[in-house]
């Protein structure tokens, strides 16, 4: 019996942990690149999950769907974010590009409030169970893991086989290095903090699959944090290191609240936060570089 | 002894504003609650400059100093109900117990926050609010997430006419006092190695190391300094003025947000920039909420992407530079 639990709890952590690891790489590719922290992360989530609502409940389309539109719309608001402040802070102290994603993250969450107003929504795409035996797995859960290890993928693909993305890589490794072999290193800086935010408003989409009724314009604070407990586990400045510590996270996060729910007298859910929040401390105590070494 | 005076000379802008703030609330009917609202902004930019603008360094989980505060007076209040005769007493235990709480806060969280550099400082601090919020939920501590509600035991202790003046005067005044404190030990710290150590940290922090700055220790008292008023006045403010505690509300990253506000719209690191910025914060939220109900949060996210873009220094930071070669000098700092 607990073990069956404990089966299903490994396979559901590692299913949302695939999710949230493709969901932090867009932080961490912003990082390695640009060495700029996007306090805003979560903000930018939230807008892929409005796109979603959007898609399944006023056009009554399939919510794979908005993927490909969420990365246009989020390499449009990075493009746009880049280059009316980033770029003019890179030089500037930390504390400049901190506050600079910070605001724009609460300038998202409000436009979005504005316009959709802040009570929590949802939707139900219900397209059937997978029965393991042990658990049973909803489909749109599936196809969301999919689709993480799928972007992953050719993130991967164009970091390695195309020519922009080896030119990104040269520029992480000796920015001067690769201006002086002709790389227009400007343009890769927008490239990458445009497509980091395109992968996080396009994770957002993945995300929903996950919280039915949960979709309110100040949901993305609660996602900032797992993103970072995520990227620090993964070394931050790596987009792989990010896709694995997303799998390890979701695995501690599924396993430790089925855990503390065998506790009497506590809050299950709120004990779990708690210790995210914990491992984000520990981890940069002992290892800020990370613990997970990808290359 | 004329220069040495002259040193204190930056505190006279501060002390004239509040004295206008506090005349103009006692004198025009209907406006405390404005006033009020002032102070605590006042109050909370003031504590918060001593960290963000003395050091450069953004924390922002700065709200959970606020929340330990309120718990620190609420525990105070309730603990101490049952006992004849301390009357005021309480009070001033409550406050020792928000600085002692806030303090403790401060230096687990710096143990670890302070040893990094900005990048890794700023997310080891952004989930502090939310996960003692979460802890306070989760592990039921002081009765987890259905709060606590003191007025019947404020009442008990104060009886029934003081507590009802502390709710609606008396903690306002305190948040003057404290921010006015909070102003002072601002001026102090910039007038001694203290304030010479953290410019330096914050202009370049391994230069600063390589010339024999024990950086760590002074980020600590910086942070310590700023957590300890941060206490204070969520003390005075949300759990004196209105008392019931509840985690959601007190370890809300929105008051973080405000904060960042006023210190970045005044000017990082001067004395009067907290002031400026809340005032001009303060006021200007309050007519929004009139004229444009649920846009103020939108409008000062821009404000703060176009101060941070065009002119970080702030509005007293401007104010700076353009008194450099006039009798003003002295007065902005």
């Amino acid at each position: 019996m607990i073990f069956e639990q404990l089966m299903g709890n490994i396979v559901q952590g590692l299913i949302l942990g695939a999710v949230y690891g493709m969901a932090t790489m867009g932080l961490s590719l912003i990082f390695g690149v640009l060495k700029v922290v996007n306090v805003g992360h979560g903000a930018f989530i939230m807008v892929g999950a409005f796109i979603t609502l959007f898609f399944f409940n006023t056009l009554g389309l399939n919510p794979l769907l908005a993927i490909p539109v969420a990365f246009a719309v989020g390499l449009a608001i990075g493009l746009l974010f880049y280059h009316t402040a980033i770029k003019r802070l890179l030089n500037a102290p930390e504390l400049a590009t901190l506050l600079a994603t910070f605001s724009a993250g609460v300038l998202l969450e409000e436009s979005i409030k504005l316009i959709f107003g802040s009570e929590f929504r949802g939707y139900n795409w219900d397209i059937g169970n997978i029965d393991l035996g042990f658990t049973a797995l909803p489909v749109s859960k599936l196809y969301a893991c999919l689709g993480s290890v799928l972007i992953a993928l050719l993130l991967y693909i164009w970091f390695n086989r195309t020519r922009a993305g080896t030119a990104m890589r040269s520029v992480v490794e000796d920015s001067e290095g690769a201006r002086v072999c002709g790389v227009n290193v400007q343009g890769a800086y927008a490239m990458s903090f445009a497509i980091g935010i395109g992968l996080t408003v396009a994770s957002g989409v993945l995300l929903t699959m996950f919280i039915p009724v949960g979709i309110n314009p100040y949901m993305g604070g609660g996602y900032t944090l797992k993103a970072f407990v995520i990227a620090v586990l993964g070394g931050l400045a790596s987009p792989y290191g990010a896709f694995f510590g997303g799998l390890v996270f979701g695995f501690i996060e599924n396993t430790s609240y089925t855990l503390f729910a065998l506790l009497p007298g506590v809050e299950p859910f709120a004990l779990t936060r708690f210790l995210s929040f914990m491992i984000l401390l520990i981890i940069l105590l002992i290892r800020p570089t990370g613990i997970i070494k990808a290359k | 002894m004329n220069s040495k005076l002259k040193k204190y000379y930056p505190l006279l802008p501060v002390c004239v504003a509040y004295l206008i703030l506090f005349l103009v609330g006692r004198n025009v009917t209907g406006i405390w609650q404005l006033v009020s609202t002032l102070l605590f902004y006042c109050a909370l930019g003031q504590a918060f400059n001593i960290f963000l603008g003395m050091t450069g360094y953004v924390d922002f989980g700065y709200v959970a100093f606020l929340g330990v505060g309120t718990y620190g007076m609420a525990t105070a209040v309730t603990g101490l109900a049952g006992y004849e005769g301390l009357g005021v007493g309480v009070i001033v235990i409550g406050f020792a117990l928000a600085v002692i709480m806030a303090t403790l806060l401060s230096m687990a969280v710096g143990a670890v926050a302070l040893r990094l550099r900005g990048a890794y400082f700023a997310i080891a601090t952004i989930g502090v609010n939310e996960g003692f919020r979460y802890l306070i939920e989760g592990a039921n501590l002081w009765n987890g997430s259905s709060g606590m509600i003191f007025t019947a035991e404020l009442n008990q202790i104060l009886g029934r006419d003081l507590a009802g003046r502390v709710m609606t005067f008396w903690a306002d005044i305190l948040v003057l006092i404290i921010g006015v404190a909070a102003a002072v030990v601002t001026l102090l710290y910039m007038n001694s190695k203290i304030g010479y150590a953290l410019t330096a940290l914050r202009e370049d922090e391994d230069a600063a190391k390589v010339m024999g700055i024990h950086v760590t220790k002074f980020k600590i008292i910086a942070f310590i300094t700023s957590a300890s008023f941060a206490g204070m006045v969520g003390a005075a403010s949300w759990a004196l003025k209105t008392p019931y505690v509840f985690p959601p509300e007190v370890f809300e990253i929105h008051y973080t947000i405000e904060a960042i506000i006023i210190v970045m719209l005044g000017g990082a690191g001067t004395l009067m920039g907290p002031l400026v910025g809340a005032l001009i914060y303060g006021v200007s939220k309050y007519y929004l909420s009139i004229f444009l109900p649920g846009f103020q949060l939108f409008i000062f996210a821009l404000v703060i992407i176009v101060i941070i873009v065009l002119f970080p220094e702030g509005v007293v930071g401007v104010l700076k530079g353009k008194t450099r070669n006039n009798r003003l000098k002295q007065l902005i700092l």
